[in-house]
């Protein structure tokens, strides 16, 4: 069986931390906290992995909470989510290597809990306690035009996820169901509801293809989603001509309390998930199709003591495709690797 | 401002609810595992936002409505709001929580709950209290802060005082 080996710990945060979000490429990671900071940290030496440093700390931007910290695909920007219900875009300057918020985003009316760039890089949502979820064009010069702004959800919405490739969103939300959005001749509309969950859904992540997704939610199961097309063979109803998805699997009975959030790795399709029962938890697909089944594999009980793992991140591409990062309630975040034996 | 509830019924607050101090309590070689009267200990004198009385003497909360499991690290407190549409029900509970919060060693995980069939919208003052990052941004909320602080102070005193 595989198990989970401690890489790293990075302490400095003077507060929770709710995010630990890979850099696109490089060996760097971004944290959000409710000190109202965004650290970076990186590897001391390439040849030393499990020696990591604070090498930026992103502050002055927010008067509140950074609940949510997205990179641009490029990696050369950062977005930044509070709650004082702005969105900062921060960008790299190369020449003396620091950060700076060279835009700030306004609209919602309060709580902004979770932002995302689109894998083009074109678009960014965020989405709010006052309901809505907006779509922003990214223009040139840090310029932000709002596309929509959408009002379907009945709650607060937790998170935003775009399709690994596409421009196709999805928002979960403490009415208890995930929406899918997709754009009609620049009008953004919902194109499936997707319900099941009994209580607050907290995270959702695509797995490599699109076509699957995993939530996460208060009442301690993840669901696993897959995506019937119109005219399926499988007969599944598509009312609007759009895709539907439909729970294929329900993971239940592995955490205690509420799994905040959930990774679903595009490099080796493990499944890692995050509760406030401390426990992160690592899951391997053992059959696909229409009734897939998956089993835990990996366990880490107290990951960050007796406190909340708020997230946890596989990295994103194959060189160090075996890291978890997970952010937790003591204030500090950690970095695991995923040791397959033998 | 009109009251919600003008006259609520205030409850004689029972000499057996303080809790009776033991010889091992001061020896620091016994074990003392925080049990549910040292919980309502730190509630009772909470004070009604509303009322110039405290939680204890409306009733809000009650020593048999806590429960302590110690070895998995969990408080549930159920409490009963003075009527069942009472507007202040989340607020009380804000109370409740930051009290915890503040008091109980970290390892605990607290669940606050309106008592069933106590309160119209049961659920979504449960759903609310419970999520815990409503709560911390509720407690970014100065004015908020103050009334939750305002309702705290003399449960505060009340632990001095002890």
């Amino acid at each position: 069986m595989p198990r989970l080996e401690l890489v790293a710990s990075l302490e400095g945060h003077q507060d929770r931390v709710w995010q630990a979000i890979w850099h696109p490429s490089k060996t760097i990671l971004a944290t959000c906290s409710g000190d109202k900071t965004v650290r970076l940290w990186a590897p001391a030496s390439h040849s030393d992995m499990s020696n990591w440093q604070c090498i930026n700390t992103l502050e002055g931007g927010h008067k509140r909470t950074i609940r949510s910290v997205a990179w641009s695909p490029s990696g050369h920007e950062m977005a930044t989510a509070s709650f004082d219900a702005t969105t900062g875009i921060w960008e790299h300057d190369q020449r003396d290597n620091d950060w700076e918020c060279v835009a700030t985003l306004e609209g919602h009316e309060n709580e902004i809990k979770s932002v995302a760039w689109s894998s083009s890089g074109q678009l960014l949502a965020t989405c709010s306690r006052d309901k809505s979820v907006w779509i922003w064009e990214v223009e040139t010069d840090n310029d932000f035009e709002c596309l929509s702004v959408l009002q379907e959800h009945s709650q607060d919405v937790k998170m935003v996820a775009w399709h690994p490739h596409q421009e196709i969103l999805a928002s979960a939300s403490y009415d208890d169901t995930i929406k899918i959005w997709r754009e009609d001749d620049d009008d953004w509309y919902c194109s499936d509801t997707l319900q099941g969950h009994t209580s607050t859904v907290w995270a959702l992540d695509f797995d490599a293809s699109g076509d699957h997704i995993v939530s996460a939610s208060d009442d301690q199961t993840l669901r696993i989603w897959k995506m019937y097309k119109p005219n399926n063979a499988q007969g599944i109803p598509t009312p609007s001509n759009d895709p539907t998805y439909r729970t294929v699997c329900t993971l239940s009975g592995y955490h205690g309390r509420c799994i905040y959030s959930v990774s679903w790795s595009k490099v080796n399709n493990h499944i890692a998930s995050a509760s406030g029962d401390n426990t992160i938890r690592v899951f391997t697909q053992t059959a696909g199709g229409d009734e897939p089944s998956w089993e835990a594999v990996a366990t880490i009980k107290d990951a960050h003591g007796v406190h909340d793992i708020n997230n946890v991140t596989w990295f994103p591409t194959q060189q160090h495709g075996d890291w978890l990062a997970t952010a937790g309630d003591d204030g500090v975040a950690r970095i695991w690797r995923l040791v397959e034996d033998e | 401002m009109a009251l919600l509830n003008a006259n609520p019924v205030v409850y004689q607050t029972s000499i057996n609810n303080i809790r009776v101090e033991s010889e091992t309590d001061f020896d620091d070689d016994v074990v003392d595992p925080i049990d549910s009267e040292e919980v309502y200990e730190l509630l009772r004198s909470i004070s009604d936002p509303e009322h110039p009385l405290t939680l204890e003497q409306l009733n809000v909360t009650q020593l048999q409505h806590i429960t302590v499991n110690n070895d998995e690290n969990h408080v549930l407190v159920e409490f009963t709001p003075t009527i069942p549409h009472c507007s202040m029900a989340t607020l009380i509970g804000l109370c409740i929580r930051v009290r915890l919060l503040r008091s109980l060693p970290e390892r605990f995980k607290v669940d606050i709950k309106v008592r069933k069939g106590t309160h119209q919208s049961e659920n979504a003052v449960n759903k609310q209290l419970n999520d815990k990052e409503r709560v911390a941004a509720a407690l970014e909320n100065k004015h908020l802060l103050e009334v939750v602080n305002q309702c705290l102070t003399t449960a505060a005193r009340d632990a001095v005082a002890h």
